[in-house]
């Protein structure tokens, strides 16, 4: 069972400036398979609690560990390749790669993995067939709608078969429908192939849907809330 | 995958690659028509020397050249004349009588060189009787006939059908003056040889050289000079190297030692090219620069996610060099395409430099200019072109790997 575990984590911007603690002091454990949901009022810390699980950003105190890797102890191209094999990451946009069709953002990191080609297509296939984008895998992200987009994002962060999604504001920039959809993929993966995904939010719909409830406040985890029952 | 990224990349912003791409086409195309007109210039004005004037290789007894004095004539001309016919890739041969001397009209006089020539002969190694702008290459039965240039007619104020008078010393050192009628002038090109020489025929000067008391020398025997054309210029080293082994007591020259210039312009074709070359390479550089850091800097958010999800440095690096090659690669066609065609055109149809640059004639060289390139140079221009490309694109890819993912995402 891998599990992601921060000990108080304090990460401070502008540290020369006017010095913003962004993270001061959590202390969470996450563990495979979970469905969780990082809630908290804009500027609680939610991004960059979520970059630095991801090994997107390094704490200025604390640790991470990921699956048992010391995060602090890697180089940035340790980091480039730790995230490739271990993380896929949902942005909230800006998400895929333009020039390529669907199809070749989600091969795009199994062909940095060194894959075989087959494998690639076929795995590609089947991941776009699960998120429902079996008639659009060869369309470029400009020719999809928003929500399309974030159906092929997260059947790219699949692709590699990581550790943990971590998916910020994955919904933001969706309608009701686009997010209902959105969800229900992400849960059905979540129940069916165990996939775990960590996600910050806002929206009430999305945070009722989570079984377990993140709440940060002023960059350290006020409420920590594991709900019982169907997501 | 990344080729594929790197090509479709350049083609998001196609104007803007366009015109990139165009400027290196463009560049590409001067660089070739500069160092083909170049170069059509030089062998203009080298071929024009050659053929007016120095011929490819001279034969002389050594003293002649550094005392120019009748008396250092070339020993056993027979025997010397029939091994230069005989070597191979000689395709004519002139022997020629050579005095310093004086012509005088009523109105002036100015020093020159006098050339004693056998017409016919003289006719097949320059193109002495091509360049006849009045008169005529030596009329058959005049008298002591002579050739002056134009300018040189000018200056002495006379015509075809005036007489004029040389003077220099014979052979015993003793000054002879005759009188010689204008057949021909002529107009080389070349202002400075035109003024300074005369040709007349080598029975008449040998003639007067040999003092009438001096029975040893027969006139059939006296030569200063012979002026051979080969077949391929490109072979004139070696035909002169083997003429060196034959005739050891005499000086063989090339063109390139008769007139050194004519070598200094030869061998500075390489480095026009490469100056060209240089410049607009230089040129490029910074269009390239600008294109590719502009394409960096729009896409901030995009590399950002890239590194985020794996793609690491080198290979980011890799991307963005590659999208300046592919803008290289793709317009370098282009460019030497036209760059052939323009040489290939002109290079066979010549283009009339007169309107442009009046004085040209006056300098040796033909107002009309033929391009030529050595194939080399297409070459050097395509690596050139390819290295540029390169090194345009190293500071804008190093601009994206320092790219922090996190800071990428969040920039707006
Ligand atoms: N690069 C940065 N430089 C300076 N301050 C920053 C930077 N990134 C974040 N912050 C600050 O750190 C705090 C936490 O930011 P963070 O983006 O993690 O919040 P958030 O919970 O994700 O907010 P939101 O809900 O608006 O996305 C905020 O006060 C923010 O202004
Ligand atoms: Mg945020």
């Amino acid at each position: 069972m891998k599990v992601i575990t921060t000990k108080g984590v304090v990460k401070i911007y502008n540290p020369d400036k006017i010095p913003v603690k962004a993270l001061n002091g959590v202390d969470l454990e996450i563990t495979e398979g979970e469905f969780t949901a990082i809630v908290g009022p804009s500027g609680s810390g939610k991004t960059t609690l979520l970059n630095v699980i991801g090994g997107l950003d390094r704490p200025d105190e604390g640790d991470v560990e990921v699956g048992g890797h010391d995060i602090d102890a890697m180089s940035d191209n340790q980091l480039i390749d730790f995230r490739k094999e271990h993380i896929g990451f949902v942005f909230q946009a800006y998400n895929l790669i333009p020039v390529l069709t669907a199809r070749e953002n989600v091969e795009f990191v199994m062909l940095l993995q060194n894959r075989p080609k087959k494998e690639r297509r076929e795995r590609a296939e089947e991941l776009l067939r699960a998120v429902g984008l079996e008639d659009k895998m060869d369309k470029r992200p400009s020719e999809l709608s928003g929500g399309q987009q974030q159906r092929v994002a997260v059947a790219r962060a699949l692709a590699p078969k990581p550790d943990f999604i971590l998916a910020d504001e994955p919904t933001a920039n969706l309608d009701s429908k686009s997010t209902a959809n959105l969800l229900d993929i992400m849960a059905r993966l979540n129940e069916e192939e165990k996939i775990t995904f960590v996600f910050s939010t806002h929206d009430q719909r999305v945070i009722d849907r989570a079984r377990r409830v993140v709440t940060l406040v002023d960059g350290k985890v006020a409420t920590d809330e594991v709900r019982e029952g169907k997501v | 995958m990344i080729p594929i990224m790197a090509w479709r990349n350049i083609w998001r912003s196609m104007t803007r690659s366009l015109v990139v791409m165009g400027a290196i086409a463009v560049g590409i195309w001067a660089a070739l028509s500069l160092t083909g007109f170049a170069t059509g210039m030089v062998k203009s004005y080298v071929n024009n020397a050659v053929q007016n004037i120095v011929s490819h290789i001279q034969v002389h007894q050594p003293e002649f050249l550094d005392e120019n004095e009748v008396k250092y004539n070339i020993p056993d001309l027979m025997a010397v004349e029939q091994a230069v016919r005989a070597e191979p890739g000689v395709r004519a041969v002139s022997v020629r009588s050579v005095a310093n001397g004086m012509i005088s009209s009523s109105q002036g006089a100015r020093g020159v060189a006098i050339k004693g020539v056998e017409p016919e002969e003289e006719a097949r190694v320059n193109a002495l009787n091509e360049n006849i702008v009045d008169g005529e290459y030596f009329s058959g039965d005049s008298r002591n006939p002579i050739l002056v240039s134009d300018e040189l007619a000018q200056k002495l104020n006379v015509k075809v059908r005036s007489k004029v008078v040389l003077n220099f010393q014979d052979r015993g050192g003793s000054i002879t003056a005759a009188a010689f009628r204008i057949v021909g002038i002529f107009d080389t090109g070349n202002n400075p040889f035109d003024l300074s020489h005369v040709f007349v025929r080598r029975s008449d000067l040998n003639h007067l050289l040999i003092p009438a008391a001096d029975s040893t020398q027969s006139a059939d025997a006296l030569a200063h000079e012979i002026a051979i054309m080969v077949d391929d210029i490109r072979n004139v080293d070696t035909i002169a190297s083997s003429l060196r082994a034959e005739l050891p007591g005499l000086k063989v020259q090339t063109y390139r030692q008769i007139s050194p210039d004519l070598q200094l312009y030869e061998g500075q074709i390489k480095n026009i090219s490469l100056i060209y070359l240089t410049v607009i390479m230089l040129a490029l550089v910074f269009g390239i620069i600008n294109t590719m850091l502009m394409a960096v800097l729009e896409r901030i958010k995009e590399l950002g996610m890239l590194m985020a999800i794996g793609m690491n440095k080198l290979k980011v690096f890799l991307m963005i060099v590659l999208e300046s090659v592919m803008l290289g690669l793709v317009a370098m066609p282009v460019g030497l395409i036209l760059g052939y065609i323009t040489i290939d055109y002109v290079g066979e149809n010549g283009i009339d430099m007169s309107m442009y640059a009046e004085g040209l004639e006056n300098f040796g060289m033909s107002s009309i200019i033929y391009f030529e390139l050595d194939p080399v140079v297409y070459g050097q221009v395509a690596v050139g072109v390819f290295l540029t490309a390169v090194l345009a694109s190293i500071y804008p890819a190093l601009k994206a790997i320092r790219l922090k993912p996190v800071e990428a995402l969040r920039t707006i």
